[in-house]
C-alpha cells in the first residue's frame, strides 16, 4: 500500500442468503483518483459501493479507509464514515429540515461548528451549485435535479476525503441529468476523491481517471478510460459496451 | 368550516340534552310487587354486595329476575323509570330515598332483619378485641344510642357526636374503608363524609386513641381492602354473612337494621322540576359543583401525568422493538416487550387498575391518584408503542441511511431524523390515544378516587336527578376532547407547514 492510497479493498465477499453478489474484490483507490464503476446491473456495483461505508457488512474481507481497517470492529465506524460521504439515487434529502439546514446538520452536530460559522459554509457551497436562493425551501419544493445538487452539497459541507456516488442521475428526468453531472464535472477537477457508480458513459470517457468494469462479483478489468472505450479486453466488457454505447 | 364545525357540535349537544329530557318525561305506573307474595317472578333492584341482594337471590329459583346495582340511587332511578319493579334496600336509606319521591313508598312488611357489625382482617385479632372492647363501652355509656339518634327519627341533629375533651391519637392510625353512598350511615355533605358510621368509627378512635382515616370505594371493594390490608376496618352498614366470614372477621353487631321493600305506588312523582329548580338543586346547592370541580381536577391531573408516562414509555418500547426487529438483535428483549404489549392490550384498563392497585400496592398505604397515574400511563403506553411503531416503519429506509453514512450514531439518527417525521405521521393517531385515555380515566372511581364521573355519581346520589349531572359531566368530557383535539389539529398544521 502506498502512501498515496485512499482505500484499499482486500478480497471483499458479500452475500445475501445464497446469494453471492461480491466474490473477491482487491481493489486499491488512490488519493484525487476519479473512479467510475461499470457493469450489468446485478453484477454488485452498488453493493461494493454500500460496503465501502459499511451501509452493507461485508461478509468476508478487510477495507482500509487511509490506513485504518474500517472493517474492523475495533473502529469507531461513526468518524470513519465522516471522511466518506455518500450521495444517493433518490437523493435522501431530510423532507422535515429546510435545504440549509440539510446541510448544516451534520457539521453542526457531528463536528460542533457553530452555527454562524456552518451556514456561511453552506451558502457557499448552494453559491457554488446555484442554488443560494433555495436556502429556505424545503426538499419537497425542489426538482429532481435541484435535490441531487442539494445532495452533493450536504456530502461536501462534511468536508470528506472521499465522495461515494450510488448512481446519481438514475432517479432523474433526462433534461436535469446535465445540471447534475456539471456539478460532478467541477468537483472532479477540485482533486477530491471521487468513487462513482454510473451509467453516463459519457461522464466515464470525460471525467473518469480511470474505469473498473465489475463482473460476476470481481473486478474484470481495470483501466484508463482510453483503454477500456477503445480497447476493451474482456469478453464482457465488449458485450456490455455494445450494448450501452 | 369553523362555522359549520361548531355549529355541528351544538346540535350534537341539543340531541343528546333532548333524548334524555323525553327520557326522563315518561310517568310510569305502579308497581305490580305489593306484598312480599309478589316477589316470586318481580324483576328485583338491588345494591350489588348487600345482604338484601344475597336474600334476594333466593328469589332466583322463583323466576324473579335480580338487577344488581353499584349504588343504591341507581337502583331507585332504576325503580322510578319502571326498569325494576321494586328493590330492596336498607330500612334507613329507604327512608330518605321515599321522602325524595313522593311516587315510591316503603311495604309495611319488613324483608328481614339484620344486624351490622364492623369487618376486620381475620389476622388482625387483636383490633377485633380491642374494637369489641370499645363497642361495649359506648353501648353502655350510651354513645352510641345518641348517635343513631342524631341521623334517624325525630330528634335527629340534635344529638351530634363530639369528641371528649383531651383526647389524644397518639396510638396510629385507623384506616376505615367505606362507601358514602348509604345515607344515613355514611354519605357526602358538603364535601365531608359524615353518617352513623363514620362517627361511630369516630368514637371508637377517640377511645382506641387512634386517627381515624376514611377512604370511600365502591361497596363490593370493601372486603378486598380490609383483606388486603389497604383498609384497617370496613364500615358501612355491613351485615354478617357466611360468606363474608369466609374472608373477614367482623366484630359485634353495632346496630340492627332491616332490609325492606321500595314500590311505585302509582303516585305523582312530584319531581317535575323546572331545569332551572333542577340546575339549582344538583350544582348550587350545600356546594354541590365542588364535586364537579374538585374531580375534573382529579381527571385532569391523572390525564396529563398518564399521557406523559405512555408517551415516554411508549416511544421507548416502539424503538426497541424496530430495533430488534430490523436488526434481529436483543430477541429476549423484543419477546418482553411483545409480552407486556400484549398482556396490557388484552386486558381491560379497570381490571388492570384494580389489580395494581389491590394485588401489586396490596400491602402499602399508596395515594390512588398516583396509582392510577401510573396504571393509565402504562394501559396508554402499550397502544402508543405500536402507533409510535408504525410510524418509524413509515419512514423511508433511505432515511436512515442518509443519516447513517454521514456519521450519525443509531440513536443519533433516530433522534435527528426518524422521530421528527414519524411524530408528524403519527398525529392524527397520537391524538386519538390522548382522548381515549382522558375518557378512560372515568373508571378511577373503583379505587376510591372522586374524579368527573365519579364526582356526578356523588351529586346523583344525593339528588337521585339522572339527568343534569350525567348530562352536566358529559358536557365537560366533551369540551375537554374539543379543547384537546384542536390542540393536536394545531400542532399538526404547524408541522405540515414545514413541508407544504
Amino acid at each position: 500500500m502506498s502512501n498515496n492510497t485512499m482505500i484499499h479493498i482486500e478480497n471483499l465477499k458479500k452475500s445475501f442468503g445464497d446469494l453471492t453478489v461480491l466474490n473477491g474484490v482487491d481493489l486499491d483507490i488512490n488519493k484525487g483518483e476519479v473512479v467510475v464503476i461499470l457493469g450489468p446491473s446485478g453484477c454488485g456495483k452498488s453493493t461494493l459501493l454500500r460496503c465501502l461505508n459499511l451501509l452493507e457488512v461485508p461478509t468476508d474481507g478487510k477495507i482500509f479507509l487511509d490506513d485504518t481497517e474500517i472493517t474492523s470492529p475495533k473502529t469507531d465506524l461513526n468518524k470513519q464514515r465522516q471522511k466518506m460521504m455518500m450521495v444517493f439515487q433518490h437523493f435522501n434529502l431530510f423532507p422535515h429540515l429546510s435545504i440549509l439546514e440539510n446541510l448544516t446538520i451534520g457539521p453542526m452536530k457531528l463536528k460542533k461548528v457553530n452555527k454562524a460559522e456552518a451556514e456561511e459554509k453552506a451558502m457557499k457551497l448552494l453559491k457554488r451549485v446555484g442554488l443560494e436562493s433555495k436556502a429556505k425551501d424545503y426538499p419537497n419544493q425542489l426538482s429532481g435535479g435541484q435535490k441531487q445538487r442539494v445532495a452533493i452539497c450536504r456530502a461536501l459541507a462534511m468536508e470528506p476525503e472521499v465522495i461515494l456516488f450510488d448512481e446519481p442521475t438514475s432517479a432523474l428526468d433526462p433534461e436535469m441529468v446535465g445540471e447534475v453531472l456539471d456539478v460532478m464535472k467541477n468537483l472532479a477537477e477540485t482533486g477530491i476523491t471521487m468513487i462513482c457508480v454510473t451509467h453516463e458513459i459519457g461522464f466515464a470517457r470525460e471525467v473518469a481517471s480511470r474505469v473498473i468494469f465489475l463482473d460476476q462479483g470481481k473486478v474484470a478489468e481495470d483501466a484508463s478510460p482510453k483503454e477500456v472505450f477503445q480497447s476493451p479486453k474482456h469478453p464482457r466488457l465488449k458485450e456490455f459496451l455494445s450494448k450501452v454505447m | 368550516m369553523k362555522l359549520s364545525k361548531k355549529i355541528g357540535s351544538l346540535f350534537l349537544i341539543f340531541t343528546i340534552a333532548a333524548a334524555a329530557l323525553c327520557g326522563c318525561g315518561n310517568e310510569i305506573g305502579e308497581s305490580k310487587v305489593k306484598t312480599i307474595d309478589d316477589l316470586p317472578g318481580a324483576i328485583i333492584g338491588t345494591q350489588l354486595g348487600t345482604t338484601g341482594d344475597i336474600y334476594a337471590s333466593d328469589y332466583e329459583e322463583e323466576g324473579s329476575v335480580i338487577k344488581q346495582f353499584n349504588k343504591g340511587s341507581d337502583a331507585i332511578m332504576a325503580l322510578k323509570q319502571g326498569k325494576v319493579d321494586c328493590v330492596i334496600i336498607d330500612n334507613e336509606p329507604a327512608k330518605k330515598y321515599v321522602s325524595m319521591n313522593q311516587n315510591l313508598s316503603i311495604l309495611d312488611e319488613e324483608f328481614v332483619v339484620e344486624d351490622y357489625a364492623i369487618c376486620i382482617a381475620k389476622e388482625n385479632t387483636e383490633l377485633k378485641d380491642k374494637i369489641n372492647l370499645a363497642l361495649a363501652d359506648l353501648k353502655e355509656k350510651g354513645t352510641l344510642n345518641e348517635i343513631i339518634l342524631n341521623y334517624i327519627g325525630d330528634e335527629s341533629g340534635n344529638h351530634p357526636y363530639v369528641s371528649p375533651e383531651g383526647v389524644n391519637h397518639s396510638n396510629g392510625k385507623l384506616v376505615m374503608a367505606t362507601n358514602a353512598q348509604f345515607e344515613p350511615y355514611e354519605y357526602r355533605e358538603n364535601g365531608e363524609i359524615v353518617g352513623i358510621d363514620v362517627d361511630m368509627a369516630t368514637a371508637l378512635c377517640d377511645y382506641l386513641g387512634m386517627e381515624l382515616e376514611i377512604q370511600d370505594i365502591e361497596f363490593d371493594s370493601i372486603i378486598t381492602a380490609v383483606q388486603s390490608g389497604k383498609a384497617d376496618i370496613g364500615v358501612a352498614g355491613m351485615t354478617i354473612t357466611e360468606d363474608r366470614l369466609k374472608n373477614v372477621n367482623f366484630s359485634d353487631p353495632y346496630t340492627t337494621a332491616t332490609q325492606v321493600i321500595i314500590v311505585r305506588n302509582g303516585g305523582d312523582s312530584g319531581n317535575l322540576l323546572q331545569l332551572k329548580e333542577k340546575f339549582e338543586n344538583n350544582f348550587i346547592k350545600d356546594n354541590r359543583w365542588k364535586f364537579i370541580t374538585d374531580g375534573l381536577l382529579h381527571t385532569i391531573q391523572i390525564s396529563f401525568f398518564a399521557v406523559l408516562i405512555g408517551i415516554v414509555l411508549g416511544f421507548l418500547l416502539a424503538i426497541i422493538r424496530f430495533t430488534c426487529d430490523t436488526t434481529r438483535k436483543f430477541r429476549i428483549l423484543n419477546w418482553i416487550c411483545k409480552m407486556y404489549i400484549t398482556v396490557i392490550r388484552g386486558t381491560p384498563a379497570m381490571i388492570q387498575l384494580l389489580i395494581i392497585y389491590y394485588v401489586i400496592f396490596a400491602s402499602v398505604n399508596i395515594n390512588p391518584v398516583f396509582v392510577a397515574t401510573v396504571a393509565f400511563g402504562l394501559n396508554s403506553s402499550a397502544y402508543m408503542a405500536e402507533i409510535v411503531r408504525s410510524g418509524i416503519s413509515s419512514i423511508d429506509i433511505g432515511q436512515f441511511e442518509a443519516g447513517r453514512s454521514m456519521g450519525f450514531n443509531y440513536v443519533q439518527t433516530m433522534w435527528n431524523f426518524i422521530l421528527p417525521q414519524a411524530i408528524r405521521n403519527i398525529l392524527p393517531a397520537l391524538g386519538n390515544e390522548f382522548i381515549v385515555l382522558l375518557k378512560e380515566t372515568s373508571i378511577s372511581g373503583y379505587i376510591g378516587i372522586i374524579d368527573l364521573t365519579r364526582g356526578g355519581d356523588l351529586i346523583r346520589s344525593r339528588t337521585y336527578d339522572a339527568f343534569m349531572p350525567l348530562i352536566g359531566i358529559a358536557l365537560i368530557y366533551l369540551a375537554m376532547v374539543m379543547f384537546l383535539s384542536m390542540l393536536v389539529g394545531k400542532l399538526e398544521r404547524r408541522l405540515k407547514n414545514d413541508v407544504k
